[in-house]
């Protein structure tokens, strides 16, 4: 293990040598070139950040970085020596760890094992120390500050920010040299941000090297000492942070100046006509009995705001059925209804772009043209003979408008980069024209520029009548695109704002508040 | 951008693909059937009497069989279940089958399409509660139709008093042993069948939702397509294929017995298997069942012709599926399927 010493007085601002040198890694996929020649280093106890748009490469590079891909051409150097690992139990034993931005947890063993599943505790006969391991599992989670959630549920139960938590806390486990990011704060809320800094700081001090992926400009700045850019699987930018700036970021990321986001004056789509009520309209997992009430206009985007395990996600399916039995009423412009089954909610115009794009969103090894038409069939089909030229056709539309970058539209869909994955997610929902759309953090992972490609495309939709509900881990975005924001905490709504009044604090006011109402109840 | 601009161009080759074309797919079932093909060279450099025509009639005719009921288990494993009841249920299927073909004073014609209508009615009402049970309950099929297995075996010793059933009418048995230009109708039948079940498999909605659901279930759910209804279906058709094998069986041995068809799923599974199809679900073509069932086939027949025992054959058949599938999982280690 590393000598956490030695290496901190090395951190003094010398010329120390590098522990991560890559020099000019390629690797091609087919005809994909994801890595065109990539160059770095970090240096030990730096924060590393790594960014560039959706499919420029990031996620391979780890990939290479922890065995799972093999690199064409190119040197890497760990600690000066040459590193090629096969396998990612070697990179392990060389004192890397990961946290993919696809996550890669057991769904059906508990928390504690998951954590544990390298190195389960075991007594003399192999059996395993549950109540060791539970204790452990414990800790390591509190020690991330993820105090609500019990370590024995299966993680089959945990929402996606949890999962995210879980993995760091999986990865904290060992200790390592080089600790890999690869987009942690894409799913959590800035509370559980704020936590992963904490322990993103404290590692640093300790003299590991971080390497953190992130389309957020703002956190890269608050954490990173040193910050690369990839373009198109090639290096164009490293440099200290405190010598740059966020323009001269974005400009190396797309290869030229973004137009300024949508201006904050937009005025409301809204339109007189009911498009979804909801009255006291209940989850089966809500803790009490009165459900949610809420009205949502054509036109209109909602967006709905609070902390992980807010309920925000058990709303939206539970509006999409995906979860029974439900208690309450909902009315689809203006008439009474109740759905049976997702179908039923589909069916009657309801799209629901789910937060999980790998288990409940995506077909993984099926064409990205089979994703994108999987809930409109019935456009790109004659008496259910599929016509594969609309199905291209219309793959083809949409990944245009999004911005999608794919070798083709009969590729799987587990050949994109995570943003572009997502991409098809929402073309799979804008394909088949909804009344009303939920979103669950509908960007998840997607970059700065084809955010605001996304942006325009939602308000586009709006003007046409459709009716979103948006959940979002991002304050900005939610209140980008919001006519109007409703706080959730506790499976309540505890505060609701219009578009004058949006501000960061008073939504985080409200979110906070709530739970500490719970907590002295 | 550049991406973009690619694929626009290559668009034409990429309607093909879409639909279970994929190259790799192609390369798969290549890949059979060239093992295919050695198997083939290997047995007739080695044995004297495997390529005459004779015997690839023969080969062709105990192929049949399998084949009908390896398409029925395609559909089947595609969704990521299994279905062990088939060899009781073409007992049940026959013996029903059976009763009514030999209904005295019947013309033939209409006696042979009361009977098929029955026997595949039978095979549809047995899928049908397995694909039901299993769905509605949540069970696996694994475990429904071993219950079933044993249903249908108790259903065909009870209807006939464990009495075989024979003496058809003889322009039945006629069919069964026709030829034409030296290939047995019944196997002509069999690859309708497997050319149905393709164009269905890889041409329509329904099909393109079985792999769906092999793959991920509740990104289906959630696109707004019933479960049930599918699982349902691909039980039920496998259900149908029973019954089109058992009027098959009847029509080529003559007999009906409720003792048949013993150990036949093994058989079918294997084949599916040897053809490429994932046990998970999601991934494999009805082609490759054919290109299996045609291995297994043509595997027992060449190691008869050797003068291999019984118990040898049984031995060598196990470790080809066991190559098989150790094979396939090294081809999707390197072409990364
Ligand atoms: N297994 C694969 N087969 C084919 N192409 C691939 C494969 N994995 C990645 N690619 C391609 O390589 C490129 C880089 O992908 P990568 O996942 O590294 O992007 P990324 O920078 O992580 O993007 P994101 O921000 O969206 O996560 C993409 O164009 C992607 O489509
Ligand atoms: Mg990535």
């Amino acid at each position: 293990m590393i000598n956490v010493e030695t290496v901190r007085a090395d951190a003094a601002g010398v010329l120390t040598p590098p522990v991560l040198e890559l020099h000019d890694v390629k690797k091609a996929f087919g005809g994909t070139k994801a890595l065109n020649g990539v160059s770095l280093s970090v240096q030990p106890g730096e924060v590393h950040g790594l960014i560039g748009e959706n499919g420029a490469g990031k996620s391979t590079l780890i990939k290479v970085l922890c065995g799972i891909v093999r690199p064409d051409e190119g040197a890497i150097n760990l600690s000066g020596r040459a590193y090629a690992p096969t396998t990612p139990r070697e990179a392990k034993a060389n004192g890397l760890q990961v946290v993919h931005q696809e996550f890669n947890l057991l769904p059906y063993l508990s928390v504690a094992e998951n954590i544990f599943i390298e190195h389960l505790p075991r007594n003399a006969f192999g059996v395993v120390k549950r109540q060791e391991m539970n204790v452990g599992a414990r800790a390591a989670l509190d020690a991330i500050g993820l105090s609500d959630i019990d370590v024995r549920w299966p993680v089959e139960r945990l929402g996606i920010a949890h999962r995210q938590l879980v993995e760091v806390a999986r990865a904290l486990m060992t200790q390592s040299r080089i600790l890999i990011l690869d987009e942690p704060t894409a799913t959590l809320t800035s509370r559980e941000t704020e936590r992963l800094f904490t322990i993103v700081n404290d590692l640093r001090s300790r003299g590991v090297s971080i390497i953190f992926v992130s389309h957020h400009l703002d956190e890269v700045f608050r954490i990173c000492d040193r910050v690369t850019v990839l373009r198109n699987g090639e290096t164009v930018f490293s440099r200290p942070i405190a010598e740059t700036n966020q323009d001269e970021l974005v400009r190396a990321m797309v290869g030229r100046k973004l137009q300024q986001q949508m201006a904050s004056e937009m005025v409301s789509l809204a339109r007189p006509e009911e498009a979804l009520s909801l009255v006291q309209f209940r989850h089966p997992q809500s803790p009490h009995a009165e459900g949610i009430s809420l009205q949502l206009h054509k036109g209109e985007i909602l967006g709905i705001a609070g902390l992980v395990g807010s309920g925000r996600t058990e709303l939206l399916r539970a509006i999409a059925a995906a979860e029974l039995p439900l208690s309450g009423a909902l009315r689809l412009e203006g008439a009474p209804v109740s759905f049976r089954s997702p179908r039923e909610a589909i069916n009657a115009g309801i799209g629901f772009v789910t937060e999980d794009r790998k288990e409940e969103g995506l077909i993984l090894n099926m064409p990205i043209a089979a994703n994108v038409t999987l809930a409109s069939l019935s456009d790109v089909s004659r008496a259910g003979i599929l016509d594969s030229k609309a199905e291209i056709e219309v793959t083809q539309r949409l990944g245009a408008e999004l911005k999608l970058k794919y070798g083709g539209p009969a590729k799987n869909a587990a050949t994109l980069s995570g943003g572009n994955q997502q991409k098809v997610v929402l073309a799979k929902w804008l394909a088949r024209n909804p009344k009303v759309l939920l979103l669950d953090e509908p960007t998840r992972g997607v970059d700065v520029g084809a955010k605001a490609e996304i942006y325009a495309l939602i308000r586009q939709f709006a003007e046409r009548g459709l009716a979103l509900l948006i959940v979002s881990s991002e304050l900005p975005e939610l209140m980008t695109l919001s006519d109007r924001i409703i706080v959730m905490s506790q499976h309540r709504v505890v505060g609701e704002l219009s578009r004058p009044e949006f501000s960061e604090e008073r939504i985080l006011q409200y979110a906070y508040q709530g739970e500490q109402q719970q907590a002295r109840h | 951008m550049q991406a973009l601009e690619k694929t626009q161009a290559s668009e034409t080759i990429d309607t093909r693909r879409l639909t279970g074309w994929s190259p790799k797919v192609l390369l798969r079932d290549a890949g059979i059937g060239l093992a295919l093909l050695l198997l083939i060279v290997f047995f007739s450099l080695g044995t004297e009497h495997f390529l005459t025509p004779n015997n690839i009639s023969n080969i062709l005719t105990q192929i049949t069989i399998n084949l009908i009921l390896a398409v029925g288990m395609t559909f089947v494993i595609l969704i990521g279940g299994i279905d062990l009841s088939v060899g009781s249920m073409l007992a049940f299927c026959a013996v029903v089958g059976g009763t009514v073909l030999t209904i005295p004073d019947l013309p033939v014609f209409q006696a042979v399409a009361l009977a098929t209508l029955a026997a595949v009615g039978t095979g549809v009402v047995c899928g049908f509660l397995n694909g039901w049970i299993s769905a509605f309950w949540g069970l696996p099929s694994f475990i429904v139709t071993l219950g079933m297995l044993n249903i249908a075996r108790g259903a065909a010793l009870q209807v006939t008093d464990a009495r075989t059933i024979y003496s058809f009418p003889p322009s039945f048995n006629a069919f069964g042993s026709q030829m034409i230009f030296g290939i047995p109708v019944v196997f002509l039948i069999a690859l309708v069948l497997v050319a149905i079940a393709w164009f269905v498999l890889s041409k329509t909605v329904f099909g393109r939702l079985l792999y769906g659901i092999g793959n991920n279930e509740e990104a289906v759910r959630l696109a707004g397509h019933s479960l049930m209804f599918y699982k349902v279906a691909a039980f039920t058709i496998a259900g149908a294929l029973v019954g089109i094998a058992a009027m098959v069986y009847m029509a080529r041995l003559n007999i009906a017995s409720p003792i048949i068809g013993i150990g036949f799923e093994l058989n079918a599974i294997a084949a599916v298997i040897i053809g490429g199809t994932s046990l998970n679900g999601g991934r494999g073509t009805v082609i490759g069942t054919l290109l299996g069932a045609c291995i297994t086939g043509v595997l027992a027949n060449g190691l008869i012709l050797f003068g291999l025992s019984d118990f040898m054959r049984q031995m060598i058949t196990g470790v080809v599926i066991i190559l098989a599938v150790i094979i396939d999982k090294y081809r999707e280690r390197l072409t990364g399927v």
